[in-house]
């Protein structure tokens, strides 16, 4: 075991396998990632990665304007699910992943449903009901299942041990990193382009005023059902790679202060773009906390910030103002004024569920 | 959605990533063995402000015998709020005491912390323990203990609290 855990060339075999292995290699040698400095690097870098998937969940339900502090609960059930997958039934890791992101977008899809006449407050609370109810019934799951060293599974509240798919396929947290970095990459073109789509300005219309849209036609419910859904996978891909990376989680993990960052995160970076999310993400994570600037303060300045935007800037840095401004910018430098940039209004029909003559 | 059908440089992006990440997956294999999963034991004192957490770790071999030359490096988070408060991990030194290892941390705040020891060397494993770092007044060293079920579970109305 101990030749296959450390003979890099044990876990890829034939032409493509190597490739994949002197890329991963490549990864595991960059500048700066040795040592517990670059130990922290890393591991702060994909706590920000993988926060940032919970804060795009939390920003694509802002965008259909609904307010969700239960975000947290499909990044547990997702984190479980995978875990289950992988340290349980030993399923791969892809698609463990993939499985729990399913997962957590079907409970999304499942809690929309009976919500979806709720708004604004009401909403608000629901979700955080269902989160704590997600937590607490966590607590409450016992599921293991006898392992080479011991048993393996959920454990009630004393957490889920022992997901060690990394470990055992030789995986170091640098490569991991570049995994969970490729995965919030594909989110983010994907959201991106999305939003440049009739489904991204369908989504916007929804948020900004639903009667409005449903009187132009718009299939109001359906669009809020699958942006749920797509939030409640987004969210349960973020908490499945948090899994794998800490080997351990426990229902205290999923508070829902977790899933109120994630609300702070997208209302402080910005509803304009997916990038604002990660902005904020970028300004927490990466600025106050990581950087120990003001030891003890960083709550009481987040919160703070989030206070001060809420009144003066609502929809965040990086608002819809702001990136229409910059996409102008770049589209004047580069000499194409007249062509529409940033998601274009497509005209009512096209977004119509009816038929029109 | 002609994003899906249009073949552009983001699809050969998410293509080539699925490949890499599933290329990993195809060629897994089977779950170490039990025998090289060593033992562990973690004992931690809190002191000073911060406070500051000084833990020994022993490792042993399966068959008790001290594992010498590994690389231990300590860390730790609180799990009631992940992904902040992640403490900076350090590396603990070999105490001259076969298999024994020691390393301070320096924690933001008291309450439960889950602390990692992250081994690499002639065995690569992770183990995570559940501490209580309490308060310690003066230049005391107070022992970090287990974190038992009473101290992670939610707090209810009229439960009563105890150590």
């Amino acid at each position: 075991m101990s030749d296959r855990i450390h003979s890099s060339t044990g876990a890829a075999t034939g032409a493509d396998g190597a490739f994949a292995q002197a890329v991963r290699d490549a990864l595991c040698h960059l500048p700066g990632l040795g040592g517990a400095a670059g130990t922290h690097a890393v591991g702060l870098a994909s706590d920000m990665a993988i926060m940032s998937l919970l804060a795009l969940s939390a920003y694509l339900m802002l965008l259909v304007g609904r307010v969700s502090f239960g975000q947290q609960a499909f990044f547990g059930l997702g984190a479980y699910a995978s875990g289950v997958l992988s340290a349980m039934f030993q399923v791969p890791l892809g698609l463990a992943l993939a499985a729990g992101a399913a997962f957590g977008a079907l409970c999304s899809w499942l809690l929309a449903l009976p919500t979806l006449r709720l708004s604004g407050l009401h909403y608000a609370v629901a979700t955080l009901a269902f989160g704590e109810m997600a937590r607490i019934a966590l607590g409450w799951w016992h599921w293991q299942r006898p392992g080479e060293d011991g048993p393996v599974g959920p454990a009630g509240i004393e957490g889920f041990r022992d997901i060690r798919w990394l470990l055992e396929n030789d995986v170091s947290p640098a490569q991991y990193l570049g995994l969970t970095l490729l995965v919030l990459l594909g989110v983010l073109v994907l959201l991106m382009r999305a939003e440049r789509l009739r489904l991204g300005v369908g989504l916007r219309m929804v948020g900004q005023d639903d009667t409005l849209a449903a009187a132009q036609g718009i299939a109001v419910d359906r669009l809020r059902l699958f942006a749920a859904a797509l939030a409640g996978g987004l969210a349960a891909l973020g908490g499945g790679l948090y899994a794998h990376r800490t080997t351990y989680i426990e229902p205290a993990v999923f508070d829902p202060m977790l899933g109120v960052h994630a609300v702070g995160y997208a209302l402080l970076g910005g509803l304009g773009t997916a990038l604002g999310p990660l902005l904020g993400v970028m300004l927490d994570l990466g600025l106050l906390d990581a950087s120990r600037l003001l030891p003890g303060w960083r709550m009481v300045i987040f919160g703070g910030l989030v206070a001060l935007f809420l009144r003066w800037r609502p929809r965040g840095l990086l608002d819809e103002t702001l990136v229409h401004r910059i996409a102008t910018a770049w589209r004047l430098r580069r000499g194409t004024a007249g062509t529409p940039g940033l998601a274009p209004m497509p005209s009512p029909p096209n977004l119509s569920r009816r038929k029109t003559p | 959605m002609n994003l899906f059908l249009r073949p552009s440089p983001f699809c050969s992006l998410l293509a080539l990533g699925a490949w890499w990440a599933m290329t990993p997956l195809a060629n897994a294999q089977n779950p170490a063995p039990a025998s090289a999963r060593p033992q562990l034991e973690l004992q931690c004192v809190s002191y000073g402000t911060g406070p500051m957490l000084e833990c020994l770790v022993d490792l042993k071999r399966r068959d008790g015998a001290p594992l010498e030359g590994a690389t231990v490096t300590l860390g730790g988070l609180m799990p009631s709020m992940p992904m902040a408060h992640t403490i900076r991990p350090v590396k603990a030194a070999a105490t001259g005491r076969p298999g024994q290892y020691k390393g301070t941390l320096e924690l933001e705040m008291l309450g439960v912390w889950a602390v990692d020891v992250d081994i690499t060397g002639p065995v690569r494993d992770k183990r995570s323990r559940n501490l209580v770092v309490h308060e310690c007044e003066g230049n005391a060293r107070c022992p970090a203990t287990p974190a038992r079920p009473a101290d992670m579970a939610p707090a209810r109305p009229g439960a009563a609290h105890k150590h």
